[in-house]
C-alpha cells in the first residue's frame, strides 16, 4: 500500500518534464514546458517555494543535483540548446554557468560519481555529448564528443565510481586511477558506453538490440559485484537490462526485461539497485525486481487514477 | 498488483517517475513533447516541435494550468512510521542483536532451550505492543485513529499467533506427546472469543442457574480444561441431584483421561494403551444409554470420544479451524507425530469451512505451518503483511535453528539475508530508527557493507550532532570514502553559513588539502579587512594537521607571529615572520603584508633584527617591487608607494643601528 505524504502544487504553468529529489529527500527541483526550474523544500510533508529560476529561453526537459559536498548545485537543460548550472550562494539561488555550445535541444544531464570531481555529461539532439568539468574558481572546462549518436543523443548516464585494482586508503590528496565511463542512448538505436583514456573520451562498446530510437539510458548503482548493469528503454517498446560480466569475458550481454504495447520514455534504478522503474506510455510506472532464476519480475503498478488508495497485496516477492 | 495514486488526473497523461531515497516522486508528464520523435514524416528532432505547437497542444485539450502542475511524493505505507510500533523495532532489535551474538558453542538441548527463550522474547514484546496499541484504542476519542489502533492489535495478535505456532513447531520442534500440549496451550492462550462469555457465567451467583453453564463448560471440554470443566459440572451436580450418578460416572471419566507427560513418566506405547483402555471404556458408557436422559452429558461424552459431528456441532464455540484441529486431535490422536498433521489439518480446516467461506490469508499461513513448510510459510507473511518486520526477524531464527537451506537469489545472497536487508533498508527513511537499521546491515555478511554504505550516505545531516553521530559509524566500520565525503559535506556547508572555524575543522577531518587551503585563504583575507583573526582557539591548536596544506601551514605560523608579538617576544616573532617569507611558506600575495607587520618591529626602541636578517628583510621587498611591471607601478596608488618608501626608510634606519650595535664591543 502507498500514501501519498505530499501533494505539491508547483504552479508550473505548463507541463512538468522532470522532477527530482535531492541527495537527502529534503528538496525538490522541477522544471516544465514554462521555461523555469523551481525548487522546493519539501521537508516534514510541506512545501515552500525556495526559488523559481528564469533563464531559459524554451522548455526545460531535466534537471540533475550535484553531490552535496559541493553546495547546493543544480543543473538544467533545455530545447534552447542552454546547459545551465545554477548555484545556492548565501541563501540565494542564482545561475553560476550557462553552457551554449550545441546546436540543438540538450534532452539530458547527468552528474558524474563525485568521486571525479564536479562533472557535467549533457547530451544533445545535434548528436553530441560534452563534458562540463569544473575546475575551480567559477570556471569550467568543456569536452565534447561530436557526432556520438547521429541524428541525436536523448539520454546520458554515468557508471558508479569503481576504483580498479587495490582499495587501500590513498594517502591525502592524491587522486586514486579511476577509470571514468558513462552510458549514452540516442536516435540511432544505440546505446554506447564511453570511456576516458588518456583525457580523451573514446567510444568503448556498441549496445545493439533496439529496433527504434532509445529514449533513456540508467546505469545501475554498485552493490560491490564484479558485475555492471544497464537498463535501456527505447521508442520500440523494449526495455533491455545489459549486463556486463567481469569474470566471463569483454562484452555485454542484453536481457529483454518487457516489451510494452507503446513507447518507454524513462527507466531509474533505485539507491540499491534492486528494483527498477519503468515509465511507459500507458499511462503507468511499473516496478521490476530480479527473482531467483534470473528472470525480471514485475512487482507493481502506479497507476493514476481517482478517488482513495486501492488496498493492495504487496508484490510477489521473490523468495522460494 | 496495482498501486493506484489517489487524485492523479485521470487524463490521458503519462506519469513520470523519479526515486528519492525514502519516497518516490510520481507527477503528470507528456513525454511525447519532448526530444521530438522518429521521423514519421516530420522534420527532425525538437526541430518539429516549436514553442507554439507545444502550447497548443495543451490548450487544445482543455486541460494545462493547475491540474498539470502537480506533484505526488508518494512512499509506501511503512510501519515505521506508526509511533505506537516504536517499541516494537527497538526491543525486538535488542533481541535480534543478543541472538546475533548468543553463544553458537552450546550444542543440543542447551541450544535448542536458548533459541525457544529468544522466540519466546520476540512474541512477549508483541504482545506488550499489542497491550499499549489496545490501550491507544481505548483512550482515544477519534474514530479514525480508534480504527486504525483496533486494526493494528489484530494484525499484531496474528503475528503472534503464526510466531507462537512455528516456536512450537519449527523452533521447539516438540515431538509426539508434548506437541499435543503445546498446541493446546496455544489454543488456549489464542481463542479468546469466549473467555467473556466464560468470566460472565463464573461470576454468576449461581452458575448453573446461567443460560449459557452449558456452553461454558463445552467450551473447556473442548479446551482440554479437564480440571475446569469437572468444578463446574460439580456444582450442576449438587443443584440437581437426579443427575448425581451420571455427573459421576463423567466426572470420573473426565479425571481418568490419559494425557501425553512433559516429563519421562512413561512412552509414547504406554500412554496410547492407556488412553485405548480409556476410549473404550467412555464407548461403553455412551452405549448403554448411561448420559441418555441428559443431552448436555452425552454431548459431552461424545466429545470425548472424539465424535466428529459432535465436536462439529460446537463450532460457534471453537471460532476457528485450528482450534477444531486440536480439539479433534485432544480427543482422537492425542500422540499425533509431527509429520502426520498436515493430514489433520487439511481435513479439519475443510470441514470447518465447509465450503461456506474460502480461507484467508491468515489460514493459508497456518496452514503452510501445519504442513512443515517453512519457506511457504515466509512467503505468504511477506505478502500479507505490510512490513518486513515479521519475516525478517522470524526467518533470522530459524536460520540459527539452522532449519532454512540456502536458496541463493540473484545476488548470491540466501533469504535471510535479503528479508534482513529488505527490514533494514526500510527503516533508514526513519530519521531516528535508521540507527537501529545499521546493526542489521552489520550482520548480513554478503550485502551488509555496500547496502550501509550505499543507505548512509543519504541520511540528511541536519545539526551537527547528527554529522558526528553518523561519522562514528562510518569510521568503525572503516568507511573511509563515506567519512571523507560527509566531512566534505559539512565542510561546505560552514562555508556556506560562513562559520569559517567550523568549515576548517571539517576539512581537516575530509583531509581535503584543497578545501582547507580555500578557508585558509578566506580566514587570510577577513584578517586583512578587518585585522583580526576569528576563530583563534582553533587557529592556535592545530598542531600537526597544519601541515595539511601550505596555506593551513601559513596560516598557522602567521597567527603564531601574532601571538609571539602579544606576548613581546619580539626577536622570536622577527624569526618567524622573516623564515614565512624566505622558505616561502607565505604567498606572494601576502608578502605586502608581512613586510608592514615587520614595520613596528623595525620601530622598537631595542634593535631586534640583526643585520643580516635585515639584509633579508630588504631583500624580500626589493624582490617584491622588482616583480611588479612598471605599468603596476604606476597604477600603486599613493598609499602603495608611501608604504614602500617607509618600510625602505624603516629598514635602512634599522640596519645603520644594528651595524652600530653589531659593531659596538661590549662593554666599551
Amino acid at each position: 500500500q502507498v500514501s501519498v505524504i505530499n501533494t505539491v502544487d508547483t504552479s508550473h504553468e505548463d507541463m512538468i518534464h522532470d522532477a527530482q529529489m535531492d541527495y537527502y529527500g529534503t528538496r525538490l527541483a522541477t522544471c516544465s514546458s514554462d521555461r523555469s526550474v523551481k525548487i522546493f523544500d519539501v521537508r516534514n510533508g510541506g512545501q515552500i517555494l525556495i526559488a523559481d529560476l528564469r533563464g531559459h529561453e524554451g522548455p526545460v526537459w531535466q534537471v540533475a543535483w550535484a553531490h552535496p559536498m559541493y553546495g547546493n548545485i543544480l543543473a538544467s537543460c533545455s530545447y534552447d540548446r542552454k546547459v545551465i548550472i545554477w548555484k545556492e550562494e548565501n541563501g540565494t539561488w542564482e545561475k553560476t554557468y550557462e553552457y551554449t555550445g550545441h546546436d540543438s535541444s540538450v534532452n539530458s544531464v547527468c552528474w558524474a560519481p563525485h568521486d571525479y570531481g564536479l562533472i557535467l555529461a549533457c547530451g544533445s539532439s545535434d548528436g553530441a555529448i560534452s563534458l562540463l568539468s569544473y575546475t575551480g574558481d567559477g570556471q569550467w572546462e568543456v569536452k565534447k564528443i561530436s557526432n556520438a549518436h547521429t541524428i541525436g543523443c536523448n539520454a546520458v548516464s554515468w557508471a558508479p565510481a569503481v576504483v580498479p585494482g587495490s582499495l587501500i586508503e590513498q594517502p591525502s590528496g592524491q587522486k586514486p586511477n579511476y577509470i571514468k565511463r558513462f552510458a549514452s542512448g540516442g536516435c540511432d538505436n544505440l546505446v554506447k558506453i564511453w570511456k576516458e583514456e588518456d583525457g580523451q573520451w573514446k567510444e568503448e562498446q556498441k549496445l545493439e538490440a533496439h529496433s527504434d530510437w532509445v529514449r533513456d539510458v540508467a546505469w545501475a548503482p554498485s552493490i560491490g559485484l564484479p558485475t555492471s548493469t544497464i537498463a535501456s528503454c527505447s521508442q520500440d517498446g523494449r526495455v533491455f537490462i545489459w549486463t556486463y560480466d567481469d569474470a566471463s569475458g569483454n562484452s555485454w550481454s542484453p536481457k529483454l526485461l518487457h516489451k510494452f504495447n507503446d513507447v518507454v520514455w524513462h527507466v531509474s534504478w533505485s539507491i540499491t539497485a534492486n528494483i527498477l522503474a519503468v515509465s511507459g506510455g500507458d499511462n503507468k510506472v511499473t516496478l521490476w525486481k530480479e527473482s531467483v532464476d534470473g528472470l525480471w519480475a514485475c512487482i507493481s503498478d502506479v497507476n493514476k487514477g481517482q478517488g482513495g488508495v486501492s488496498a493492495v497485496t504487496e508484490g510477489q516477492q521473490n523468495e522460494q | 498488483p496495482s498501486q493506484v495514486v489517489p487524485g492523479a488526473d485521470p487524463s490521458a497523461r503519462q506519469l513520470c517517475f523519479a526515486w528519492g531515497p525514502a519516497e518516490v516522486l510520481v507527477c503528470e508528464t507528456l513525454f511525447g513533447h519532448r526530444g521530438g520523435s522518429p521521423s514519421r514524416g516530420e522534420g527532425g528532432p525538437g526541430r518539429a516541435l516549436l514553442p507554439g505547437t507545444l502550447t497548443a497542444c495543451v490548450a487544445g485539450t482543455g486541460e494545462g494550468g493547475p491540474s498539470s502542475s502537480r506533484l505526488f511524493v508518494v512512499r509506501k505505507d511503512q510501519d515505521i512510521y506508526i509511533q505506537t510500533l516504536r517499541k516494537l523495532f527497538n526491543e525486538s532489535h535488542g533481541i535480534f542483536i543478543g541472538l546475533q551474538r548468543s553463544e553458537e558453542e552450546l550444542a543440543g538441548k542447551s541450544r535448542k532451550a536458548q533459541l525457544v527463550q529468544v522466540s519466546k522474547n520476540y512474541r512477549s514484546v508483541i504482545r506488550a505492543c499489542m497491550e499499549d496499541m489496545h490501550q491507544a484504542a481505548i483512550l482515544t476519542r477519534d474514530p479514525a485513529l480508534h480504527s486504525q489502533y483496533s486494526t493494528q492489535v489484530s494484525i499484531l495478535s496474528a503475528m503472534e499467533l503464526i510466531w507462537n505456532l512455528c516456536e512450537i513447531l519449527f523452533v521447539e520442534a516438540a515431538a509426539a506427546g508434548p506437541l499435543l500440549l503445546r498446541l493446546l496451550d496455544w489454543v488456549r492462550l489464542h481463542v479468546c472469543d469466549v473467555d467473556n462469555m466464560v468470566h460472565e457465567v463464573l461470576s454468576s451467583e449461581n452458575p448453573s442457574k446461567h443460560e449459557l453453564f452449558w456452553n461454558v463448560v463445552d467450551v473447556f471440554v473442548l479446551q482440554g480444561r479437564m480440571d475446569e470443566a469437572r468444578h463446574l459440572l460439580s456444582k450442576e451436580a449438587s443443584a440437581n441431584p437426579t443427575s448425581v450418578n451420571m455427573y459421576k460416572i463423567l466426572d470420573d471419566l473426565m479425571k481418568k483421561m490419559p494425557v501425553p507427560s512433559l516429563g519421562n513418566t512413561q512412552t509414547l506405547t504406554e500412554m496410547e494403551l492407556k488412553w485405548q483402555h480409556w476410549h473404550e471404556e467412555c464407548q461403553r458408557y455412551l452405549q448403554d444409554g448411561t448420559f441418555a436422559s441428559n443431552s448436555h452429558m452425552e454431548s459431552i461424552c461424545k466429545i470425548l470420544l472424539g465424535d466428529e459431528d459432535a465436536i462439529l456441532e460446537k463450532k460457534d464455540l471453537m471460532t476457528t479451524w485450528y482450534h477444531f484441529l486440536v480439539t479433534r486431535l485432544l480427543y482422537s490422536h492425542p500422540t499425533v507425530k509431527p509429520m502426520e498433521l498436515r493430514f489433520y489439518a487439511q481435513a479439519c480446516m475443510d470441514l470447518f469451512l465447509g465450503g461456506e467461506s474460502s480461507p484467508e490469508p491468515l489460514d493459508t499461513i497456518l496452514m503452510a505451518a501445519f504442513e512443515f513448510e517453512m519457506h511457504q510459510v515466509i512467503k505468504e507473511c511477506s505478502i500479507a503483511l505490510s512490513n518486513w518486520w515479521f519475516v525478517a526477524h522470524l526467518t533470522d531464527l530459524l536460520d540459527h535453528c539452522k532449519l532454512l537451506q540456502s536458496h541463493n537469489l540473484y545476488f548470491g545472497s540466501n533469504m535471510r539475508e535479503f528479508l534482513l536487508l529488505e527490514y533494514a533498508s526500510g527503516l533508514f527513511s526513519h530519521h531516528s530508527l535508521w540507527q537501529l537499521g545499521v546493526d542489521y546491515f552489520d550482520h548480513c555478511p554478503e550485502y551488509g557493507r555496500v547496502y550501509l554504505e550505499l543507505h548512509i550516505e543519504r541520511i540528511p545531516l541536519n545539526t551537527e550532532q547528527k554529522a558526528l553521530k553518523v561519522l562514528r559509524i562510518c569510521e568503525q566500520r572503516q568507511m573511509h570514502e563515506q567519512v571523507r565525503s560527509i566531512c566534505k559535506i559539512m565542510a561546505m556547508k560552514a562555508l556556506r553559513n560562513n562559520r569559517l572555524g567550523s568549515a576548517l575543522s571539517w576539512s581537516i577531518r575530509a583531509k581535503d588539502a584543497a578545501f582547507a587551503t580555500l578557508i585558509s585563504d578566506r580566514f587570510l583575507k577577513d584578517y586583512c579587512e578587518s585585522g583580526c583573526f576569528s576563530d583563534l582557539d582553533l587557529i592556535d591548536n592545530l598542531g600537526p594537521s597544519m601541515l595539511l596544506s601550505d596555506r593551513l601551514t601559513f596560516l598557522g605560523k602567521y597567527r603564531e607571529f601574532h601571538r609571539l608579538y602579544g606576548e613581546k617576544r619580539f626577536s622570536e616573532a622577527a624569526k618567524l615572520l622573516l623564515m614565512l617569507m624566505t622558505a616561502h611558506i607565505a604567498p606572494c600575495s601576502f608578502w605586502m603584508t608581512l613586510l608592514t607587520d615587520a614595520l613596528p618591529l623595525l620601530e622598537q626602541k631595542e634593535v631586534i633584527f640583526s643585520a643580516e636578517q635585515t639584509y633579508e628583510l630588504m631583500r624580500c621587498l626589493e624582490d617584491l617591487t622588482a616583480g611588479k611591471s612598471d605599468k603596476q607601478k604606476f597604477q600603486d596608488d599613493d598609499v602603495e608607494t608611501m608604504k614602500v618608501e617607509m618600510l625602505r626608510l624603516a629598514l635602512a634606519r634599522n640596519l645603520a643601528r644594528v651595524i652600530v650595535k653589531e659593531g659596538t664591543l661590549e662593554g666599551s
